[in-house]
């Protein structure tokens, strides 16, 4: 790669040092050879001065394909090449006889100095007629989209024919060889000026530009033709120097001749079609973006920005807005280059006129000063254009375009914002779906942590207790149901228990379900009743809990060497006991905590103490049962409830609630768990009791009660 | 899932509210509009049909305690009326006939409202 480059480097440096060697040597040559009428030093001048050409070319060809240049740019510098040409033509016979006249008088050897002049001066028209011959060629390979350097190669190939038998002019008779290079090399300048592709690709402004840029070159071109006739001193410079500089000169101008008037005649029939060609182009950009767009991820805002930007290209209006529809009414939800009142008013206006037809709304283009009635704007909007946003059938709102000032939608216009509005609807559709989803994603990742809460509130394990079978099940919803009970070992013979049920779902209920187990714990390890327990956790509640949110609860003692249970309840379900088979609700009454928090509370709430008896079952539960919904929307309701305890309260705590649990999953498979399940069931057995004893360890293997 | 809907009467001073569906945490928000709507225009003599209410959950019943105590600070009330006895047995677990005047029919807590004026 690096050895490349160096050979490159070489190559240039190598062919610009040739050139000035050679342009050296010609200077040499003139100075001692110079006027001759010898054939073979004319002959040997040509070949150097061909050959300067032909390096200088290259070198400056080297300097041209290395930067990317603009069109335009190049028509300009062709311009300003010509204009100095002309400018040295013209004033040749005046200056340089002036120098030349005045050196004469004062200077001994005043054939050097007139020939330096003549060097730099022929040396100024070989440079720019280089640079034209390069600038031709650039515009010739521009744009072709099939190979042609053929054509172009067998002109300069011509060029070279006509040029090097330019000096044969100088011998009479012998003419008519260089005249027929000359007139094939027009012709296949003609055949090679045809084709100009590449105005297509400029814009009106452009194109009118170079329209008024190709008249002023055109000009130049021919002038400068025309002044280096016969007679002139630039003549007698530059043919006396080299006739095959004259035909280069000659040859070059005629190129810029045709050229140019067949670029004058392309651009100006271009001109009428360039602001539709113009349109398309952008139509096409736009469209190419718009649809990168869809696929991107975007916030449904900034898609509705962008949409509003690219409407205002797509339809060459000012101003664009997006109005959704939302209850029936209008919402602005993208606004460019129009205020917010003015778009809502204005949306409002037109909507009321057209009494919303979605016929006259996608067909017209409206005409604001033609209207009646126009509302007060800050500005003045002379036409406007709306498209319906749809979804399948359905109208999710219209986007809207306006143009200020004079100028009026065209047809095209109005077909290019409908079809850039399905576009859009897709696109807003997409985006409002992705958005939901992501909401959809938080909801879940809340909701798990809010199930994780719960799982650690929760006890893990039961407490053991001599001649007390216990059992707990939980089964969560999948929306957090804010359930939550608990046990306190006070001491080996005194167990508290708890359940309750926070209102609401989700991450908040879990979080008051927290503060609700932190309140129990730390009161229940104080010497109060459960009521005063109930009436103290209102109180700490009213912090928390705000006025929609309340929490049911039921708070009561196992005192197990006494055989009682003191109990008091806060709005929950009541505790069940099955004695003899049949239940009793135990039901003490008290409005549920966070209702109300004034002494009132204290005055509703109501102790009960129990004295209990050999296998009674106590059971504590949460609405999530009898709650439970079947397939027909059926209650699981008490008296199936009860129905399956007083069958089953001959076994085990345990076993109870795998009864229950497997009545309720009957009943309400096929169907989602709506709110948390909770079941605590209690048994209780005389102590020393064998022979139910042993009944009973052997029913319930799973049972964590320890028995003595 | 659950579908909610109210429909208000107006009947001079007070507003019946009809409820009809289930009233859980999805539809609660409804129902609190139609009490802020209410409140927001000063009407506070307000009574709550149950008669088409099919399911309550607690959410639902957070909404009547979000209200009552502004209502009552402006010398209105909620009067609830026409319970189905699942419905009322919410109600009552919780305590609520403590708080509230719980009627048969709409005419009595209608009538209610009229002897206090």
């Amino acid at each position: 790669m690096i050895s490349n480059i160096s050979a490159e480097n070489l190559m240039k440096n190598l062919k610009i040092q040739l050139l000035l060697v050679i342009a050296a040597t010609l200077f040499i040559f003139i100075l001692f050879f110079f006027p001759t009428e010898s054939f073979w030093l004319i002959l040997l001048n040509e070949v150097l001065v061909i050959s300067a050409v032909i390096l200088l070319l290259l070198s400056i060809h080297d300097f041209i394909t290395a930067g990317k240049f603009n069109l335009l740019s190049l028509v300009m510098n062709l311009g300003i090449l010509n204009a100095i040409m002309f400018f040295f033509i013209t004033f040749s016979d005046s200056i340089l006889n002036l120098i030349y006249n005045n050196l004469g008088d004062k200077i001994k050897n005043p054939d050097l100095i007139y020939t330096i002049i003549s060097f730099f001066y022929i040396s100024i028209f070989v440079s720019s007629l280089s640079y034209i011959y390069l600038t031709f060629r650039q515009f010739y390979f521009t744009g072709q989209k099939r190979e042609r350097s053929l054509y172009f190669n067998t002109m300069t190939i011509f060029f070279l024919l006509s040029v090097a038998t330019a000096f044969i002019d100088k011998f009479p008779g012998q003419s008519y060889i260089n005249h027929t290079f000359l007139i094939i090399s027009i012709i296949l300048i003609g055949i090679n000026s045809i084709r100009i592709s590449w105005i297509a690709f400029l814009s009106k402004k452009e194109k009118v530009q170079l329209l008024i840029l190709s008249i002023v070159i055109l000009t130049l071109f021919i002038l400068n033709l025309i002044k280096s006739g016969d007679d002139t001193t630039h003549y007698k410079i530059l043919n006396g120097f080299s006739p095959a500089l004259n035909n280069f000169l000659q040859l070059m101008m005629i190129y810029g001749i045709v050229y140019f008037s067949i670029l004058f005649f392309t651009t100006l029939f271009h001109i009428p079609t360039a602001e539709a060609y113009d349109r398309k182009a952008k139509e096409v950009s736009s469209l190419q973006y718009f649809s990168r767009l869809i696929t991107q991820v975007l916030d449904f805002n900034d898609l509705a920005e962008t949409i509003t930007d690219i409407a205002i290209k797509v339809c060459n209006a000012d101003t664009s807005w997006i109005a959704l529809t939302h209850d029936g009414n209008q919402k602005i939800i993208a606004n460019k280059n129009i205020g917010f009142v003015d778009a809502g008013t204005l949306t409002k206006y037109i909507l009321n006129e057209t009494n919303s037809s979605l016929e006259k709304i996608e067909k017209a283009v409206f005409r604001l000063n033609s209207l009646r009635n126009v509302p007060q704007l800050t500005e003045k909007y002379s036409s406007l254009a709306i498209s319906v946003l749809r979804v399948h059938t359905e109208i999710k709102g219209y986007l809207f375009a306006a143009k200020k000032g004079d100028s009026i939608f065209d047809d095209e216009d109005k077909d290019a914002l409908n079809t850039f509005t399905d576009y859009a609807s897709v696109a807003m559709e997409n985006a409002k779906l992705l958005e939901e989803s992501i909401e959809k994603e938080r909801l879940e990742k809340e909701l798990d942590v809010a199930r994780e809460i719960q799982r650690k509130i929760l006890p893990s394990k039961n407490p053991e207790y001599n001649g007390l079978s216990i059992s707990s099940t939980f089964i969560p919803a999948f929306e957090v149901g804010g359930d939550y009970y608990d046990f306190f070992e006070i001491n080996e013979n005194q167990l508290g228990f708890v359940i309750a049920d926070v209102s609401g779902k989700g991450i908040t209920a879990a979080f008051i379900m927290a503060e609700v187990k932190g309140i129990f714990e730390s009161l229940s390890q104080t010497s109060l009743s459960p009521k005063e327990i109930l009436i103290n956790a209102n109180r700490i509640l009213r912090r928390t809990l705000d006025r929609k949110s309340f929490v049911s609860a039921a708070f009561g003692f196992l005192d197990l060497k006494e055989e009682k249970m003191f109990l008091a309840r806060a709005g929950h379900c009541p505790i069940l006991l099955i004695r003899d088979g049949a239940t009793q609700d135990i039901r003490p009454s008290g409005l549920g905590l966070g209702l109300n928090y004034t002494s009132y509370f204290a005055s509703t709430l109501e102790e009960i103490k129990l004295d209990l008896k050999e296998n009674d079952v106590l059971v504590l539960f949460t609405d999530g049962i009898t709650e439970a919904k079947n397939l027909e929307k059926e209650d699981f309701g008490e008296s199936n409830f009860e129905k399956i305890l007083i069958e089953n309260s001959h076994l085990s705590a345990q076993e109870i609630s795998n009864e229950v649990i497997k009545g309720v999953t009957l009943f309400s498979q096929d169907t989602t768990q709506h709110d948390d399940i909770t079941l605590v069931i209690f048994k209780w057995k005389q102590k020393f009791n064998l022979i139910g004893e042993q009944e009973w360890q052997n029913s319930a293997p799973q049972s964590k009660t320890r028995v003595i | 899932m659950a579908e909610f809907s109210t429909s208000i009467k107006d009947q001079g001073n007070i507003n019946v509210v009809y409820l009809r569906g289930f009233l859980d945490a999805h539809t609660a928000p409804s129902l609190e509009n139609t009490f802020s709507g209410l409140v927001d225009k000063g009407r506070y003599q307000i009574v709550v049909n149950f008669k088409d209410l099919a399911y309550i959950s607690s959410a639902g019943l957070g909404v009547f305690m979000a209200f009552i105590e502004k209502i009552r600070e402006n010398n209105g009330d909620i009067k609830l009326t026409s319970m189905s006895d699942k419905v009322f047995n919410i109600f009552d677990l919780l305590g609520f006939p403590l708080l509230y005047e719980i009627f048969k029919t709409e005419e009595e807590a209608v009538k209610k409202f009229n002897e206090i004026k």
